[in-house]
């Protein structure tokens, strides 16, 4: 059953989660972010678009693998360093960052799982608060198989009500996380479902862009991988990366290790976020480089999120935060270059 | 029990041995494991960690039929390779893996196969060479075209010699040299010089992007079809297992969906290698 959160009730919640790391979004330096709530009374849910996606509490933008150590002349001792998946919620998470989250599931997932991922993952529990308008100028949501009030990947859904939240418990994690409230919740009666879908139904009238009739970008992509359009399109990067590591379905990485002492050697193998705008990326140690200019890898990155990644999740890689757009600091938008694609003649 | 896919297994280096000398050196590396272990397919590849160093992805030569160890011919080239060229026997050095896909030797049986390789694109395609060798009444006829760019570039010069009892050898270099007996050119002119038939015939080849071109042109050429040619890609790697984002071609992850290709699955994929 859905419930009702009283917005001077919230605080309490967060209070009773004391078994739980909280993150929520706050304003550090200027800059909104995801970040651990030491003061859980300050916590309030009225904020725009998180600079960073909330991706990185369960994919840090850096993190350990293990630590290496030479235990004598010729022996090494390894320690893992899995993070120990320490009950985290987070709160404020946006639909598309949701859904995005079931993306980099996809990948982190499968045959050959990746235990540090999974590690946060699974100890980790998304409260979305549905877009009752879009947090930035540039959403676009709608346009790539999402909505603002999307439930794709989350574990409970508020919807703020003016002075009440309505809450939808999704999952099981969730119904745990409500439970942790107990009386501060109350049943939710229909007058207040009708509320949040016109708020639900009105927030998919208020997206200011649109990348309209791309079903069959996918294929058009396919036949314009050696034309000049890529060179004309990435004339203006400077390669700064931002478009990917701000980017919720993004999740390339580096691995390298870190050197603390060099007798006897001991050190760290650490992973950090990485990005197909870096010729370094994909430069073998020959100097030859399968990507070796800007147009290949705006190239890559167009391909990835609306080619490859549908040919083999049959879903775009994009949900539509437009921060890519946003953040451009030479103003590359992703739904022009979408739309150039689509309208591209053969 | 579960496993951490990051994590290697330790290994100790039982020998070394300089195949080529000078700037491009290549070494031949032979490990165990210090525990456990894995088994491998023909065309897989491991990734071998040089502690403090980092990581390389590394094609296993030795045949999986050889228990005893695990054999690596490594072209000293970046940051790692340099360090595993430092290696001494006793050295102890993390491998996790096996990756990637195989080639299908089992489907192969009763056909000749042809392989054409080129400087350290012989390691590659080693492990198949020597298995089918160990298989021989399984197997047609086995034929080498190998070329190098200077004869002292061409690896496994030892082996190659014993081999030219066992199978046809075709061996060439780039430029001709005054004690050079045989071919003088590169390795695609070779197999358009010896036109081995492509009947009932699997061809693979490996060595630098440029040398798989021109050999796929020439085994074409000489009327071998897209999927009787057989290739392995390289392309730069991180995690080995199709997250890392950064050896795909089109939507494959080399590392994970490859590195072997019949020509007609590679052809259809973006020329990203």
């Amino acid at each position: 059953m859905d419930k009702i959160l009283a917005k001077k009730d919230f605080p309490r919640w967060l209070e009773a989660l004391g078994a739980y790391d909280v993150y929520a979004p706050q304003l550090i330096d200027d800059v909104w972010n995801y970040e651990l709530a030491t003061d859980r009374k300050a916590v309030s849910l009225d904020y725009p678009q998180t600079a960073i996606p909330a991706k990185k509490i369960v994919f840090p933008q850096r993190e350990f693998f293990f630590e290496f150590r030479e235990a004598d002349t010729d022996d090494y001792k390894l320690k893992e360093l899995l993070p120990e998946g320490k009950p985290t919620v987070i709160f404020g998470v946006r639909a598309c960052e949701g859904k995005a989250v079931t993306l980099t599931d996809l990948v982190f997932g499968g045959e050959i799982a990746d235990d540090y991922y999974w590690k946060r993952r699974n100890a980790a529990v998304l409260v979305g608060l549905a877009c009752a308008s879009p947090p930035s100028t540039n959403c676009f949501c709608l346009s790539v198989n999402g909505s603002p009030h999307s439930k794709e990947g989350l574990d409970v859904l508020m919807t703020d009500l003016g002075d009440q939240y309505y809450v939808e418990i999704l999952t099981d994690k969730g119904k745990k996380l409500v439970s942790e409230g107990g009386a501060i919740f109350h049943e939710a009666k229909p007058p207040d479902k009708k509320a949040a879908e016109k708020i639900h139904a009105d927030s998919e009238k208020k997206l200011a862009r649109e990348l309209k009739n791309i079903k069959d970008v996918p294929a058009k992509l396919k036949g314009m991988f050696a034309s000049p359009f890529w060179d004309d399109e990435s004339m203006s990067c400077i390669r700064c990366g931002i478009c990917t590591y701000l980017c919720p379905t993004c999740h390339c990485f580096d691995i390298n290790d870190e050197v603390e002492s060099q007798t006897p050697l001991a050190g760290r193998r650490v992973r950090t976020w990485d990005t197909c705008q870096f010729p370094d990326f994909t430069m073998h140690s020959s100097g030859h480089n399968p990507r070796p200019d800007k147009a290949a890898r705006l190239r890559q990155r167009i391909n990835h999120k609306f080619q490859y990644f549908v040919e083999v999740w049959q879903n775009y890689q994009c949900t539509g935060c437009g921060r890519c757009i946003t953040l451009c600091p030479v103003g590359i938008d992703i739904i022009k270059v979408v739309e150039k694609v689509r309208d591209h003649a053969n | 029990m579960r496993t951490n896919v990051y994590l290697p297994k330790l290994a100790k280096v039982i020998s070394v041995k300089e195949e080529v000398g000078g700037v491009r050196s290549i070494k031949t590396f032979r490990t165990q494991f210090l525990d456990g272990g894995f088994t491998h397919k023909c065309g897989q590849c491991a990734m071998l960690s040089i502690f403090g160093k980092g990581e390389s992805m590394i094609s296993i030569s030795s045949s999986p039929l050889v228990k005893d160890y695990l054999q690596f011919s490594i072209l000293k080239m970046g940051r790692v390779t340099s360090a595993i060229h430092d290696l001494e026997v006793g050295s102890i050095i993390g491998i996790r893996g096996p990756y990637g896909n195989a080639f299908p030797i089992e489907s192969w049986k009763g056909k000749n196969i042809l392989f054409a390789g080129g400087g350290i694109g012989l390691a590659p395609i080693w492990s198949v060479l020597q298995t089918t060798l160990l298989r021989k009444k399984d197997y047609g006829d086995l034929t080498l075209i190998y070329g190098a760019r200077t004869s002292p570039d061409i690896v496994f010069k030892e082996e190659l010699a014993d081999l030219k009892s066992k199978m046809k050898v075709h061996l060439s270099i780039d430029v001709a040299e005054p004690e050079w007996k045989e071919f003088v050119g590169f390795v695609a002119q070779n197999i358009l010089d010896k036109k081995p038939s492509p009947e009932n015939t699997i061809a693979i080849t490996c060595g630098p992007p440029i040398m798989i071109k021109t050999c796929i042109k020439a085994l074409s050429e000489i009327g071998f079809k897209d999927d009787q040619i057989y290739t392995t890609v390289e392309n730069k790697m991180k995690c080995g297992i199709g997250k890392c984002g950064r050896c795909n071609i089109g939507r494959h992850y080399v590392c994970k969906d490859g590195p072997v290709y019949s020509w007609a699955e590679l052809r259809q994929l973006p020329q990203e290698y």
